[in-house]
């Protein structure tokens, strides 16, 4: 029993953390939300670190690394605001499609959009040479999202599985974490910055204590999001309970980092001028994705009133 | 990342399983927080003692059995899930225990160690006075040396235990020149010695759990004092970060609660309200996070990693947990939550859970303490 990352696992997220910081900064953010809000060479960047590969075998070219190390570079692609079809691509569908397929994908050839009935649109349908769990219609509408930098399309026909959904709630969940980070970050700094009656904002302990208070959500969070990474990893069978925990448990994150920081940032928050509002768009629509809140509270509700799923506590971590 | 139990650490968990089946009361005790309940949990506490399971992580020397922090976490889990009593002597397995043990002389150790494992002597906290609560660097009882004593004057309040335990231990000003957090000497005596007078307190529920404790000219050897004089404050935040930390709540405490909740709810499925249902689904789900969050931490520091203001996190968690697990619970007895008695004849647990919950987020550092200790040391706010 030790529930700590290991040495390799560390590095692989400070390494991704550091490309990330250099090379997708808010500058970045802002030209793609001026431009059509892709740039082929972001992608090349992230093909480049070797990202796409991350969960395809070796015999494929890939570094076929497992869901930890998978929801780590997530966490990153959240605090970054990444929105290239990364996550998708290669954390969500890689382990779904053939060795074939596997093989394009590790080397950026193909990107796979994800379909399923739980969403009312396909994220990149556009760029994608596979749909899985759905079709490939040239003439998808786009949908227009509340965050700048998503690319949606309506969605009618889906097939999308229970798999996808899982690893997909999964991977969500821990972008989720990673952009509650990135936006209590923004808040203290800004607390930090801001000078009101002569100090810092944040000297102030109305607002030390809504930080606090997210800083705790985030907290608990961050390891009920690695354990279902681990269960599904590893073939739990509460895997799927455990990955509607994190769901929910980053969103409640997510949401409280975004109303809390908007208020830290007072009117400055409720503008297109600070950064803050890439992260917390984000959020808002990545809270709704893959299952929202209720979805996953009735998931959670059928495993532990049932009684299908014993409740005891040195349960937490089996196999079952 | 391995989340899986050892064998070794499965058949630890076994025997600790085989030996609460066998000695946990089938009836359970009166509250605590009376004499009559305090005496039965001490009585248990000398059981727990006799099978040597009264203080599992100190180091075997002093009457422990040494065990590592999962190991600590399995018998936690064993003990609550057999329904065991809460601890009598809490505030010496965790608080003076560990602080004796890294601060004490040998002949210290060996004075008051063994009596604590053994359930002897029960201990009380003398922390708090009437002007120094959550500002506890403000604390102005004197303890003045004459010859190899100390003579201490003063009143501490809030003292958990007090109105029934043997001992206590406490902060007392040494050099009255000083002022904040110098000049604080820690120091351990018995509630009966002469000039000490333990006023009870009446709580919330009734009960005296805690009492006032008034100092006149009481005089103590200086060979109960703990650690050098004007020492005090390091010894006393080293006993408020374990105190903090890791273990005052363990996880297992909350995960029995919230599988009792689970319970209570499929009785009362029928008439509750999607809000009540919704709070002990989250009550579970926040079980299981502080849980996971506890085998993260330990991992860390049995790796190296020392606790610091990270035990602030884990202490707003818990203690707003355990508040909302109750409260959820009261909700669902709706009418029958204010009956002290319910219909079983069993005292209404619920109630005196939601009550005790309260007290939660104010002691061992309220919680706005604790959130001005993220932001500050955590977040990097100015101070």
């Amino acid at each position: 029993m030790d529930f700590r990352l290991t040495q390799d696992q560390l590095e692989l997220q400070n390494a991704v953390r550091d490309y990330l910081t250099a090379e997708h900064d808010a500058a970045l953010l802002r030209r793609l939300d001026a431009g059509d809000s892709r740039d082929p060479a972001i992608w090349d960047g992230l093909v480049d670190m070797g990202l796409t590969g991350i969960l395809v075998p070796e015999d494929c070219g890939g570094l076929g690394l497992g869901l930890v190390e998978a929801a780590l570079v997530a966490i990153e692609l959240g605090r970054a605001n990444v929105s290239e079809p990364l996550a998708d691509t290669a954390l969500i569908a890689a382990p779904l499609t053939s060795a074939e397929q596997q093989s394009e994908i590790a080397t950026g050839k193909l990107k796979v959009a994800l379909a399923h009935n739980v969403n009312p649109w396909i994220a990149d349908l556009d760029q994608a040479g596979l749909v899985l769990g759905g079709t490939h219609t040239e003439s998808a509408t786009p949908l227009e999202s509340v965050d700048p930098l998503r690319r949606l399309f309506a969605s009618d026909e889906t097939s999308g599985s229970d798999d996808l959904l899982d690893r997909a709630a999964l991977i969500t969940a821990a972008q989720l974490l990673g952009i509650s980070e990135h936006i209590l970050s923004l808040a203290t700094d800004y607390a930090n910055q801001r000078v009101q009656f002569g100090q810092p904002i944040g000297k102030f302990q109305a607002i030390k204590h809504h930080l606090a208070s997210v800083a705790v959500k985030i907290e608990f969070a961050r390891p009920v999001l690695l354990r279902a990474a681990y269960a599904l990893e590893n073939n739990h069978g509460r895997a799927a309970l455990h990955i509607s925990h994190a769901k929910v448990a980053t969103t409640d994150a997510a949401m409280l980092a975004g109303e809390t920081a908007i208020q830290v940032h007072g009117a400055m928050g409720y503008t297109y001028e600070v950064d803050l509002h890439f992260w917390m768009k984000r959020a808002w629509a990545l809270a709704g994705a893959w299952g929202d809140r209720a979805f996953h509270i009735r998931r959670i509700e059928a495993g532990v009133f049932t009684g299908a799923l014993e409740t005891n506590h040195s349960n937490i971590f089996s196999k079952e | 990342m391995e989340l899986n139990y050892t064998p070794e650490q499965q058949a630890f968990r076994a025997e600790v399983r085989a030996w609460m089946a066998a000695n946990v009361p089938s009836q359970s005790l009166k509250t605590l927080e009376g004499r009559e309940g305090f005496d039965q949990h001490v009585l248990w506490e000398r059981k727990l003692a006799s099978g040597n399971w009264g203080m599992v992580t100190w180091p075997e020397a002093y009457g422990g059995r040494g065990l590592d922090l999962i190991q600590w976490l399995i018998f936690e889990e064993e003990y609550w899930a057999a329904g065991a009593p809460n601890r009598a002597n809490q505030n010496g397995i965790f608080l003076l225990g560990p602080t004796i043990i890294e601060y004490g002389t040998d002949e210290q150790k060996a004075r008051f160690l063994t009596p604590m494992a053994h359930g002897e002597i029960m201990w009380a906290q003398a922390w708090s006075e009437p002007d120094a609560g959550s500002d506890m660097a403000a604390i102005r009882s004197r303890a003045v040396r004459d010859g190899d004593h100390y003579v201490i004057n003063g009143q501490k309040t809030w003292s958990s235990r007090a109105a029934f335990a043997d001992w206590c231990f406490g902060l007392f000003r040494t050099d009255g020149e000083s002022s904040r957090h110098h000049g604080l000497t820690f120091i351990l005596l018995p509630l009966d010695t002469p000039g000490v007078t333990v006023r009870p307190i009446r709580q919330l529920h009734g009960e005296t759990g805690f009492a006032e404790i008034f100092f006149d000219d009481v005089r103590v050897p200086v060979e109960n004092r703990l650690a050098d004089e004007g020492e005090g404050w390091k010894v006393a935040m080293a006993t408020a970060g374990f105190e903090r930390g890791l273990m005052l709540r363990s996880p297992a405490r909350f995960q029995a609660t919230a599988k009792r909740l689970v319970q209570l709810y499929d009785q009362h499925s029928q008439t509750a309200s999607p809000q009540a249902r919704d709070a002990v689904l989250q009550a579970w789900m926040d079980a299981e996070a502080y849980a996971l969050n506890t085998y993260s931490v330990a991992a860390q520091v049995m790796a190296g990693r020392k606790i610091g203001a990270e035990a602030s996190l884990n202490k707003i968690f818990w203690s707003e947990m355990d508040r909302a697990q109750h409260r959820a619970a009261m909700s669902l007895l709706g009418a029958a939550a204010e009956l002290r008695t319910l219909d079983d004849g069993e005292a209404n647990a619920w109630l005196e859970g939601y009550i005790f919950s309260l007290s939660g987020p104010i002691y061992a550092g309220s919680n706005e303490i604790q959130r001005n200790i993220v932001a500050e040391r955590l977040l990097g706010l100015p101070r």
